[in-house]
């Protein structure tokens, strides 16, 4: 795995396009959020920010990369090469993936630890843990499922758009509105308890029994992208 | 070592979705042959090299490689090379970087820089596979397949796209491989590559094999021809040849030297010269051609 991983890390930094777009954009973006967190914790709190900064790494560092180089690497036949030899699709797999991840776990770990400096640290560390795993648990699968469907780096300007939007715009809406009135609803979206449960990590308001629950939804949808995933996940272009 | 053969293929069938790619396949390939599996397009040929890889399962079967099943990576894989029709290259890697990578999860040994000489790329060991000639891809795919000498190596269409040094090249690594005593499956559309190269061949069309055996058993499926002119005042032949355009004549024959011989001792006999003599023995192409025209009969198994 750690060849192929290699192998995946190199590709990564030698492609420009791939290292503005899904590395160094989402970083810029994240420091835009950073330097207006008065503005944003204004209207939402400052977990809130926590929280929009953490899906805005998942969604366009890990999910929207995921997506892409998953999929230039079929269009490439790079992974039928890869399947060609002794390695196993889980091995093949994990190491295609594990670059990305463990660059977007890098970013958020500098990028909150520098909002936690500036505005202010988290209050349940190990929860706020919890949901970014979790959160990126879940976009990882959505992104290997979304690989599937898409049949090149191109498409995957496309297929990986409303999700990167759409857990945005959940994050936004719980992290500003709450969950008072439509809770199930909320919760029940792609990043709607896992916001929840980060804001709460984050402002410490709500006790720690309560925001575990909502670790249910949570890795029920990772469960579900995992599912999705499984199902989705094409190693050949269509014939 | 053991006798068993590398490669059985039992009654194999293999459809996609309504499309029946390939019908009742039986083939077995025998450890240290070089077998070629050619075939119009569309035949099935690369299918049924899937299987034999392990890229796809069949729909009804048995196929087994070294014994195991050859989705069995582990087992199989490592005793394994494949060269694949479509190269698979990560484009942003360098070509000691591919072969180094490919190399390492093949689960065999060998020396990057080695392999690199092998196919005359040591010099590009820093280029990005993206700057490689077609060619070039092509026999960086080759380096990454023999990598620590495998047992067994699948060709598919190794050397479409290659030059003719390349080509010698390749079949020069070929074959010090086969004296160590691998194995090669072959696809190509070169039909002289098979026929000067494979121990046996099978000949697939629609999906199945039409003929399977030595070169010799296929050619002598198909007459060979004796080709020539007459002068006008030439006596009737002794034999019924096909009139050819004025005065040449063509005799199709299955003993083409009893037949030649015939022939030269009646025109000595009789005085007569015979103007544009030749004699051609059938060819690969002739019965790949008659098998894409249903003209052979079929199927003719020759094992």
């Amino acid at each position: 795995m750690f060849a192929i991983a290699y192998g995946e890390l190199v590709q990564i930094l030698r492609n420009r396009a791939v290292l503005i777009t899904s590395l160094l954009m989402p970083v810029a973006v994240s420091i835009f959020i950073i330097n207006l967190r008065d503005t944003f914790a204004r209207i939402g709190s400052l977990g809130y920010v926590g929280a929009v900064l953490v899906f805005t790494i998942a969604a366009f560092t890990l999910y929207a990369t995921t997506v892409t180089s998953l999929a230039a690497r079929r269009q490439d036949r790079f992974l039928k090469r890869l399947r060609s030899t002794a390695a196993s699709d889980p091995t093949i797999l994990s190491g295609l993936v594990a670059p990305v991840t463990g660059i977007s776990l890098l970013q958020i770990a500098v990028i909150l630890s520098v909002f936690a400096g500036i505005g202010g640290a988290a209050v349940q560390v190990a929860l706020l843990v919890a949901g970014v795993v979790a959160s990126f648990a879940m976009m990882l699968a959505l992104g290997i499922a979304t690989a599937g469907i898409t049949k090149s780096p191109e498409h995957a300007q496309v297929t990986a758009l409303p999700l990167s939007l759409g857990v945005i715009a959940v994050a936004s809406w719980v992290g500003i509105t709450g969950t008072e009135s439509l809770a199930p609803l909320e919760r029940l979206l792609p990043g709607g308890a896992a916001t929840e449960l980060m804001v709460n990590a984050w402002n410490g308001d709500v006790p720690v029994t309560e925001s575990l629950l909502l670790l249910l939804p949570t890795l029920a949808w990772v469960i579900a992208a995992v599912a999705l995933a499984s199902r989705m996940f094409r190693w050949e272009p269509r014939r | 070592m053991s006798a068993s053969p590398v490669i059985e293929v039992d009654q194999r069938n293999l459809r996609y979705g309504e499309f029946h790619a390939v019908k009742d396949l039986s083939f077995q390939v025998e450890r240290g042959e070089l077998y070629a599996l050619l075939g119009t397009n569309g035949a099935g040929k690369t299918s049924t090299l899937e299987v034999i890889e392990g890229h796809r399962d069949p729909s009804s079967g048995r196929a087994r490689v070294f014994g195991k099943s050859p989705t069995n990576r582990r087992e199989v894989r490592s005793r394994m090379g494949i060269m694949l029709q479509e190269s698979g290259i990560a484009q942003d890697l360098t070509v000691a970087e591919t072969v180094r990578l490919i190399g390492h999860i093949s689960g065999r040994q060998d020396s990057v820089e080695r392999v690199l000489n092998l196919v005359d790329l040591a010099h590009k060991g820093g280029t990005r596979s993206s700057q490689l000639s077609g060619g070039e891809k092509r026999r960086l795919d080759f380096a990454a397949a023999v990598y620590g000498r495998p047992e067994l190596i699948i060709l598919d269409e190794p050397t479409t796209g290659l030059d003719i040094q390349s080509r010698d090249a390749l079949w020069e690594t070929v074959q010090q491989l086969r004296e160590d005593g691998a194995t090669v499956v072959l696809t190509t559309h070169y039909l002289e590559e098979a026929q000067q190269r494979a121990d046996r061949i099978g000949l697939m069309h629609q999906g199945t094999f039409h003929l399977q055996g030595t070169v010799s058993d296929l050619t002598r499926t198909l007459p060979a021809s004796i080709q020539f002119s007459l002068p006008p005042d030439a006596p009737a032949l002794p034999m019924w040849p096909a009139p050819l355009a004025g005065r040449s004549y063509s005799i199709e024959t299955f003993a083409l030297q009893r037949d030649l011989k015939n022939l030269l001792e009646w025109a000595d006999d009789h005085a007569v010269e015979l103007s544009d003599l030749s004699a051609a023995p059938t060819r690969l192409d002739d019965v790949f051609r008659a098998i894409g025209a249903e003209s052979v009969p079929s199927p003719l198994l020759v094992r």
